[in-house]
This record gives C-alpha cells, structure tokens and sequence, in this order.
C-alpha cells in the first residue's frame, strides 16, 4: 500500500508523478503470431476491451480491464503477433515503441507476458532475451500445453523458469485451461515506480543493414536457447498428425486448388446472395424508423435535416454492415482455422507473377467487401514494398458500395436478354465484365508499379502454416462486435458529416419560398462548373453533381440523383429515378459512368486511411491522381466505342 | 547496399565437398542441415526470426500444388518461395551423427 500522506503534503510532485499514483497496472502481452495470443487476451479480458488506433498509424490497440482478485484491476494491452523487433514492419515497430515506452497516451508497461506455443519452443523462444533485456517483471506462458503433451513432447516448465529467470504458467487458452495462473501473476504487478528511466531502444540492439552482425546475434541467441531448452529437458512433441491429413488435401496438386476456389466462391456467395435479406431488414428498419421520425417532426428545415440528410445518408451506409460483417465472419472461421495460410500459398504463384504475394491474398479478397479494412489487413504483408503495392491497388477491387451504383445503372440501360442460353444474361455480363475491368486494372497496376515506384531487392518468402484449430465461437465473435463498432463509428462521423455539408449546400441561397431549386443551389452551381470537364464523357451537371458528392462515398451517389430529380421532379412522382436516368443520359455514357466507377477512387475514408497507413500525403494523391486519370480516359473510351 | 559482395552473404562461407546443395533439391522427407543463406540481410531476415539459421535441421515435407517447398524446422511448418529455398546452402547429415 502506498503512503497517501505524503502524496497530499508534497506540493512538488509532477503531473506524471501523480498519473502513475492513480493509474492501474499496465501489462503487455506479446508473443508471435499464432500463439495464441489474442485468444487468451480474450480469455482475460472478455467484453471489458476497447479497440482504437495507436496515435498516426492504423495499427489497432486493444486494451482491456482484468478484473484480479480482491478488487484490483490492471489493463493488459494486447500487442500484434511479431516475429521480433527489427521494426521491418508496421507491427514490428508499434510492438516495440509500446514495449519501450514510447506511444503516446500509454505508459512503458509495468510488466510483460509473453506467449509461445511450446509444441515449437525453440524458434518461438528467440522473443524471450529480448524482453528480458526490458528488465522488468515476466510472464512466460506456454500455450497448447496439451497438444504438447497429445503429441509425446514434454518439457521441465519449472527448469525452464529457472533457467531463463520468469515466472511460467502452462495454459490451453483455447478451452481456458492456466488462465487463473496468469490471472495470479497479473494481480501481483506492481506500478512502476516514477523516475526510474526508461529501458530505451534495448529491443533495437540487432542493427539493420549490417549483415554480419545480425546473423551473428540471431545465432548466438539461438546457441543460448537451445542449452537452455536442453537443460529443461525439452522434448520435442512427433508430427501433428491431423494437420498434416489435412494438409495432403488442402495442399495437393489436384483438390488444393479446388478447395481454394470453392472457399473463394463461397465467401462471394455470402456477400453477394445470402448477405441480402439482412441487408433488406436493415433497409426496412432504417425506412420505417425514418418515417416514425418524420411523422413526429412538423415540417419544415429541421425535419429536411434530419430525414432527407442524415436518416437517408448515413442509412444508406449502415445498410453495408450485415454484408461486412458476413464477410468478417468468413475470413475469421478461415484464418483462425489455419486454412488462410494455405490459400496464401496457393496463390503465392500467381501474385507473385504479378508483383506481389501469397500473403496479399487475404487483404485483396476482404477488398470485395471494403477497401478500409482491406488495407489494415495489408499489414501482416511483410515486404514493405509488397505491402504498398497491395494497398494501392486494393481500391480497384469492386467494393460493396460499388454494387448499389452498378445496380442502378445496369437495370436502367442493360436489356435483360441472355447472351449465353440460360446460364449468362447480359446484366450478368456487365456485372462480371465490371469486375473484370478492376482486376485488370489491379494487375498491370501492380505489374507497373513493381517494375518502377517499388522495384525490390530480391527478397525471401516465408511463411508460417499454423496447425489447423478449430476456431473458438467466443474469439469470432468478439471481432465481429468490434468490426460493427469500428464500422458504425464511422458511419456516424465522416459520413454524417458529410451529408450534412450536402443538405446545407442543397438548401442554399434560400429564396423567398425556401430553399431554392437545385439547379440553383450552391450544390447544382458546383454541378455547373465541372460541366465542361465532363462533358466529353456525356455527363450533364446532375451527374457531375453525384461524382462529386460520391467523392465521400461511391453509393451516395444513388442518393444525391434521388434527391436532384426528386427536387425536379417533384409534381409526377411517377417517374421513377431509372426512367429520368434513360431521359437524361445516353446509352454510351451510362456505360462511360460504369467504367468510371469501375476506376475512381470514390472514397474519402480511403485515401483518409492510405495517409495514415503510408505516413504522408505522397501515396494517397498519387493513388488517387492515377485512379481519377484511369477512370476519366475509360470513361472517354467507352463513350467512343458504344 | 551491394548485392554481390561476399559480405551481404550470410553464414560462413565454408564450400562443401563436392559442389554445393540447395534446399531446392533436396528430396522430401530428407533432413539436411542449413550452411548458409545467399541472402541479402533485409532478405534472410524473417527467415533468421523464424528459426532458419546456420546450423539448423530442415525437412522438405511437402510440395505445394504450385511446386513450392513446405518444410519442417523445430516442428514449425514454414512454405517458402522455390527462389528463396535456392538462396538456402544445405548439407546432407552424415549417418555417424
């Protein structure tokens, strides 16, 4: 127990001196990927965790409550899976400056755990010296203890403590098996005292482009582990049979690439079809809350705010969470399975021709539904390069919001004939042709790209093939609570935003009757001035409206047509928003505007996340330059062609 | 940083007799032992975090469907890059030991 007394007398105490009184332990909780390791934060944490991003990157921080024992609490932040310290990547670099100290709004912490999976202690060990090096309390937690022991392995754990000089709980956080061990552990952290410095670069000590030196440390680590795990008379566990059964199927010449496809066709299906009647639930919940709302409201501009802005602007936006989080569910039973892995090394081959790898596969296939999760999920590409290439041609990728705007189009100037017997109709065609046309474009931008801005060494390819698992229900779940949270977070705040600058711009200058007729309002007069630029491509100062209120997010320009030939239009209601669209625009130049969506990149929270992801304007404007550049000259082309 | 001098090169420069094995062309299921590793050190690295150093045991024991290693070291499964495994010097473990 602290002394109080002297905290109320001693009028000299610092700001900081007073945090580190009042603040709970802060414990971190490290281990490579795979380990377990977010499966036991977990375990501790349950729903006491919240997620944000660390300060001017994208990497997620996830810090939650431990309740211990009598009252006390401690918050555990669980950092990302990392090989080791050498900064080479994103997760790499966060890990480190956490471990160190140097993050702001987040003190050094206070005590370290440290998971491994024992059934490969040695390489997974290579952590250990350097976290000791932090010189700070230890936790070593030896998970898959009982596939250890299933397997033949076994290991003098209390040898091993010994030895390396930390504290070792052997677990199972799958099923939950030692967590109360952690939980003693973790009750036992003791605030670090103030004014003790820093442990400051002590996990940088392997120094990078000097090659000698490095294989040399790795080496002598390495030396050191294996007396060490010899002496705590480690015994390897045999050959994990079951992963190994699985992997004659998943990985054989023949039937690897066709689980490979049908997984692919799978996730597809679930976004595209069975994603469908959620999202029409949630369409009539939003519509039938929206018309509740607007019979409780008298009419006038507030009401015009609030239904015609915000209810239709940021609905038509959550209406993507069902189909987002069926995708999350998806790419989380596959890669807590073990199966992503696999799939990234069947696709290795073909990224790798062009430009890219195996472990881009993942962030690509998530760009169907996104691109913003998408380019987090670049993150765990390891080639810096590599890892930018992926996410600049991720936005080619035929996002969901995409889907709205085809559909419109599609069904306004695409006859419904079939073009192959029963099997392909040409609306199916554009559809298929407008994915096409991304993929297209993402691979000779990569190829590009690769070949220039981003020439690399050559490099390695390694990867990790974690033994299957079944996925933990309670884990999935968890993340998709998050995803909904992150998801909803942003639709209530640049989205709203947004559409609340649009309604503004719609309802002025205000005439004498109220707001004025959209040609004429701030919105219709920005409409009038990019005319001429789009002109070429057939497009009259209503689309040119669209594009740019579409710059937010691509469906809102769905929204936006509404609302101009609705304002116009609003003696015959009739006339439904296809029908004006045929009035109004030629054949050849609906075909232009799907090319153009096809291309542009159409999202603001994109290039918003690129500059956070890539540190700089640089990326962003280039990415986004190129995209408007693809979009305007497709656009042009197919207006000549058709 | 100069790919072809002998110092970016990794692990000691000691020739077997009798020209020099890959990775890539060992048989499956064959367990040999690393040398070296002809990589650049921004390359080698994330072999070296994952346990591929000089000395170490590797075991082919499975081919991709695109013809690409997976192998066994320290009872991790790792799959490389068929290049990447003929950047790995190796050498056969001799039945004394």
């Amino acid at each position: 127990m602290r002394d109080l007394s002297t905290k109320a007398g001693d009028a000299t105490l610092t700001s900081t001196q007073v945090e580190n009184e009042s603040r709970s332990p802060l414990i971190a909780l490290i281990g490579p990927p795979n380990s377990g390791k977010t499966t036991l934060f977990n375990r501790l944490t349950g729903l006491r965790q919240k997620v944000a991003n660390y300060p001017g990157v994208t990497v997620e921080k996830y810090v939650g409550q431990v309740q211990c024992d009598s009252e006390r609490n401690v918050e555990l932040v669980d950092l990302p899976g990392v090989h080791g310290f050498s900064a080479r990547t994103l997760d790499e670099q966060v890990t480190r400056d956490v471990l160190e100290g140097q993050v702001e709004d987040l003190p050094a912490p206070d005590a370290v755990v440290l998971i491994v999976d024992c059934t490969r202690l040695e390489s997974q060990l290579m952590l250990v010296e350097p976290v000791l090096k932090l010189e700070i309390p230890t936790l070593l937690v030896l998970n898959m203890w009982d596939e250890l022991e299933e397997r033949g392995g076994s290991l003098n754990e209390l040898e091993l403590a010994d030895l390396l000089g930390v504290e070792v709980v052997k677990t199972n956080a799958r099923v939950g098996l030692g967590v109360e061990g952690v939980k003693e552990f973790l009750s036992q952290v003791e605030v670090r005292e103030s004014g003790v410095p820093l442990p400051e670069h002590v996990l940088s000590n392997v120094p990078r482009g000097v090659p000698l030196p490095m294989i040399d440390a790795f080496t002598a680590r390495r030396r050191h582990l294996d007396k060490v795990v010899d002496r705590a008379s480690f015994v390897s566990p045999g050959p994990a049979e079951s992963t190994n059964a699985l992997d004659s199927v998943f990985l054989h010449r023949t039937w690897g690439p066709l689980v490979f496809l049908a997984v692919v066709v799978v996730v597809f299906q679930s976004i595209f079809t069975w994603a469908v009647p959620l999202m029409d639930g949630v369409d009539l919940l939003i519509t039938t809350s929206g018309e509740w709302l607007a019979s409780r409201l008298s009419d006038g501009w507030f009401r015009s705010l609030v239904i015609d802005g915000v209810w239709a602007g940021v609905g038509s936006v959550i209406i993507f969470l069902p189909q987002i989080l069926i995708l999350f569910l998806f790419l989380g039973i596959l890669e807590d399975s073990g199966y992503m892995a696999r799939a990234a090394v069947i696709a290795d081959r073909v990224m790798y021709r062009v430009g890219l790898q195996g472990r881009a596969f993942l962030p690509l296939l998530s760009g169907y539904a996104c691109a913003i999760p998408a380019i987090l999920a670049a993150r765990t590409v390891e080639d810096e390069r590599d890892r930018l290439a992926t996410i600049f041609i991720t936005p080619f990728m035929t996002c969901s919001a995409r889907l709205p705007v085809y559909a419109l189009l599609i069904a306004a100037f695409i006859p419904e004939g079939r073009l192959l017997g029963p099997f392909l109709g040409y609306r199916a065609a554009v559809l298929l042709g407008l994915y096409g046309l991304g993929i297209a474009a993402a691979v000779v931008t990569a190829f590009l790209l690769k070949r220039t801005l981003l020439r690399a060494q050559p490099g390695s390819f390694v990867m990790d093939l974690p033994s299957y698992r079944l996925p933990s229900a309670r884990s999935i779940g968890l993340r998709l609570l998050d995803r909904s949270k992150i998801f909803l977070r942003r639709a209530g705040s640049i989205i709203f935003a947004v559409t609340i600058v649009l309604w503004v711009l719609t309802q002025f200058p205000r005439t004498d009757a109220g707001p004025p007729p959209i040609e004429d309002s701030a919105l219709g007069r920005i409409g009038q001035t990019i005319e001429p630029a789009i002109e070429p491509l057939g497009f009259d100062w209503r689309i040119g409206v669209g594009l740019v209120t579409s710059l937010a997010a691509r469906e809102v320009i769905v929204g936006t047509l509404g609302t101009i030939y609705g304002v116009e239009d609003a003696t015959d209601d009739s006339i439904t928003l296809q029908e004006t669209l045929r009035r109004d625009l030629t054949l050849p130049a609906a075909i232009g505007l799907l090319v153009f969506f096809a291309f542009a990149l159409q999202c603001m929270s994109t290039v918003a996340v690129m500059r956070r992801e890539t540190g700089g304007w640089k990326w962003p404007i280039l990415q986004f330059s190129y995209m408007l550049f693809l979009a305007y000259s497709g656009a042009f082309i197919a207006v000549q062609i058709f | 940083m100069g790919l072809d001098t002998p110092k970016s090169m990794l692990g000691s420069r000691n020739e077997e007799p009798g020209g020099e094995l890959r990775l890539g062309d060992i048989p499956l299921s064959q367990t040999v032992e690393l040398v070296r590793i002809d990589l650049p050190s921004e390359g080698a690295e994330p072999l070296l975090e994952r346990g591929v150093l000089p000395g170490c045991q590797i075991c082919p024991v499975r081919s991709s469907p695109t013809g690409d290693p997976i192998v066994s070291v320290d009872g991790s499964l790792l799959a490389l890059r068929r290049e990447t495994a003929d950047c790995l010097c190796v050498r056969l473990l001799s039945d004394a030991s």
